[in-house]
């Protein structure tokens, strides 16, 4: 009896968090209204956004007095995984209530849409030329936050003692400073300062404010939502191109390096896996992509500009483009399918399986192989540079990042196995699937409104996992399952 | 406000625990890994293993930033020692100590050192709730 009061105060605290959580998804969906500003035309548009903000609002107040009733309670680290699943499930079905409501489009699709946001993918089903621009802004606001993380940008201004759990749970493993408000609080900053800087070389490069607001949220939240059909390549500006290009790589960074090298920390941030590691793939596929592929589709200029936006744009998951890829050979899909899937660095706001454990698995097969031929009495440190310090790698750290790893390519495997079940070719689904896994957003076109159902599910439960690192729901719906479990047992 | 604690202990552990609920930038050295499991989910910040009697461990905690380091392992010749390292080496402004003999915290006291000794504190403590 005892242990059920437990759990149901464990719960009515979890629900208050989610509950504080919506309060700011409520918040966010009213900043859309900000495009009326230069849009007042569009006025009529406007409930679709202030009516789904008010039910958000309405059951945030209501899920927080409740978790008031519970009283104090420390959450572990599970527990914080299930605030993080609870409020991000929660956030993107009230965020395609302005989608659905409008009529712009049906639940399926707009449910779509939204998570297509809140995940940074940016697949999209919404044509954007018809569109209205404050859905535009919409869009762009869900990559933007979900690109900080629900959990990071509420945790900057507010502080739980349940801080820990939700960081974490929102899959950064890395803290910039010995305090978790501390640490949230300098990521937001870190990261609303680029995407300032981001919307004001846009307009220098001849973007409209709108266009460049907008361009500039989606990049550095790696998202990848475009308010053109064809994307960055709209523009044909290299200006344009190249400002992309840095902002996308500055969402893929980790931010305990951005901090690192803001501090003016240079050897740090050289000595740092990722940095190197993304160098490495960069230097290496640019020149491939520039000789193998755009060299005999496109002019010497135009190769140059597209072999450095396009393998950017998908090791960045990203999903910016310039070109079609209709007519790239399948060479060429497979170099961008090797960078997506490889993905951003961690605790960036990128996807993929991050440059971090790739790196570190690399590393482990170095280590292995210098165990191999060292006398058997050998001991070896093994350490990686993290932030400024060395990292000293056990054994337990490998075998998450194998784990991670194995069921990273074990979904990847399924979800195409789906999508060509559903009748596309051997290429197409690659592309798409691992474009969606890894929270990217290139397409090769077969995302579409009419597309089959089953497809669009599939590709909505693979943004929702490539988001949230696999690990935090799996633990989350066992723990709850247990906990569910065991108080009806001990009823 | 940030705070390097010494020994992650029962005292040091709460201590680190507290100041972090309090919003303050912590970090806790130990010399035995293991002692990190007395920290619960509230605590947010960073953990150092390693001998705070050497230097090179003390820097790799950044006391030299630090605005407050306690020194709280349940050895007293290395509370002392930390402290002293802390406060005329590396410049902390407020350095506070852990001594549980009585009698050495008169001597420690004299080297101009915060000093706080458990025995005395609940003694007082106790003393009082005696005369209420």
């Amino acid at each position: 009896m005892r242990y059920r009061e437990y759990i149901r105060r464990k719960y009515l605290t979890i629900v208050g968090h989610v509950g504080t959580l919506l309060l700011g998804v409520a918040l966010f969906l009213l900043l859309s209204l900000a495009a009326l500003i230069q849009f007042p035309e569009e006025l009529p548009h406007a409930p679709w956004f202030v009516v789904p903000a008010l039910i958000t609002a309405v059951i945030g107040a209501v899920f927080r007095l409740a978790g008031r009733s519970a009283g104090k309670m420390t959450l572990s680290l599970a527990d914080g995984g299930i605030i993080v699943l609870l409020s991000w499930t929660l956030a993107m079905v009230l965020s395609a209530l302005p989608f659905f409501l409008s009529g712009l489009l049906n639940y399926r699709n707009a449910l779509f849409e939204s998570v297509s946001g809140w995940t940074t993918t940016g697949l999209s089903v919404l044509n954007v030329e018809t569109t209205p621009n404050i859905f535009l802004l919409w869009r762009s606001l869900m990559q933007f936050g979900g690109g900080a993380g629900l959990a990071i940008v509420m945790l900057s201004a507010i502080v739980g003692p349940h801080a820990r759990g939700l960081y974490q749970a929102e899959g950064r493993t890395e803290q910039l400073l010995p305090n978790v408000k501390h640490s949230a609080n300098v990521i937001i900053r870190i990261y609303v300062c680029y995407t300032a800087l981001g919307a004001i070389l846009y307009v220098v490069g001849g973007m409209s404010l709108f266009d460049a607001v907008n361009h500039s949220l989606c990049a550095l939240s790696t998202g990848g939502f475009s308010t053109r059909v064809a994307s960055i390549g709209y523009y044909d500006s290299p200006f344009v191109e190249v400002t992309t290009v840095v902002l996308m790589f500055l969402g893929a960074t980790n931010f305990a390096t951005h901090y690192v090298l803001l501090h003016g920390n240079h050897r740090a941030f050289f000595r740092n896996g990722e940095v190197r590691l993304a160098a490495t793939l960069a230097i290496f596929f640019i020149p491939v992509i520039l000789v193998a592929v755009a060299l005999p589709l496109y002019s010497v200029e135009k190769a140059l500009r597209v072999s450095l936006f396009e393998p950017v744009s998908a090791l960045t998951t990203t999903g910016y483009t310039t070109v079609s890829y209709a007519d790239w050979s399948d060479f060429g899909i497979a170099c961008l399918l090797v960078l997506m899937l490889i993905g951003g660095g961690i605790c960036s706001t990128a996807g993929g399986i991050k440059q971090y454990r790739v790196f570190l698995l690399l590393k482990s097969l170095a280590w292995e192989a210098k165990r191999y031929i060292s006398p058997a009495t050998a001991v070896h440190e093994h350490y990686i540079w993290r932030g400024e310090s060395k990292f000293y790698v056990d054994s337990d750290h490998l075998k998450e990042s194998g784990a991670y790893f194995f069921l990273y390519l074990c979904t990847y495997a399924i979800g195409v196995l789906i999508l060509l079940a559903c009748g596309y070719s051997l290429r197409d689904s690659l592309f798409e699937f691992a474009s969606a896994l890894g929270t990217v957003g290139l397409s090769v076109g077969i995302t579409a409104p009419n597309a089959p159902a089953l497809m669009l599910w599939t590709e909505m439960a693979g943004m929702f996992l490539g988001r949230l690192e696999f690990f935090v729901i799996i633990y989350s719906l066992i723990s709850a399952a247990r906990d569910i479990g065991s108080s009806l047992t001990s009823a | 406000m940030f705070v390097v604690i010494i020994g992650c202990g029962r005292l040091g552990s709460r201590l680190a625990i507290e100041a972090s609920k309090g919003g303050m930038n912590v970090v806790v050295v130990d010399k035995n890994k293991r002692a990190f499991d007395l920290l619960t989910a509230e605590f947010s910040g960073f953990q150092v293993v390693g001998d705070a009697s050497n230097q090179e461990v003390l820097r790799s905690a950044k006391i030299s930033d630090a605005d407050i380091v306690a020194a709280v392992t349940d050895n007293d010749n290395v509370n002392l020692m930390v402290a002293q390292a802390a406060k005329h080496l590396f410049g902390v402004g407020k350095v506070l100590a852990r001594v549980t003999d009585p009698l050495k915290a008169e001597i420690y006291a004299q080297l101009g050192l915060k000093v706080l000794c458990p025995a005395t504190v609940a003694a007082d403590a106790i003393g009082a709730e005696m005369l209420k």
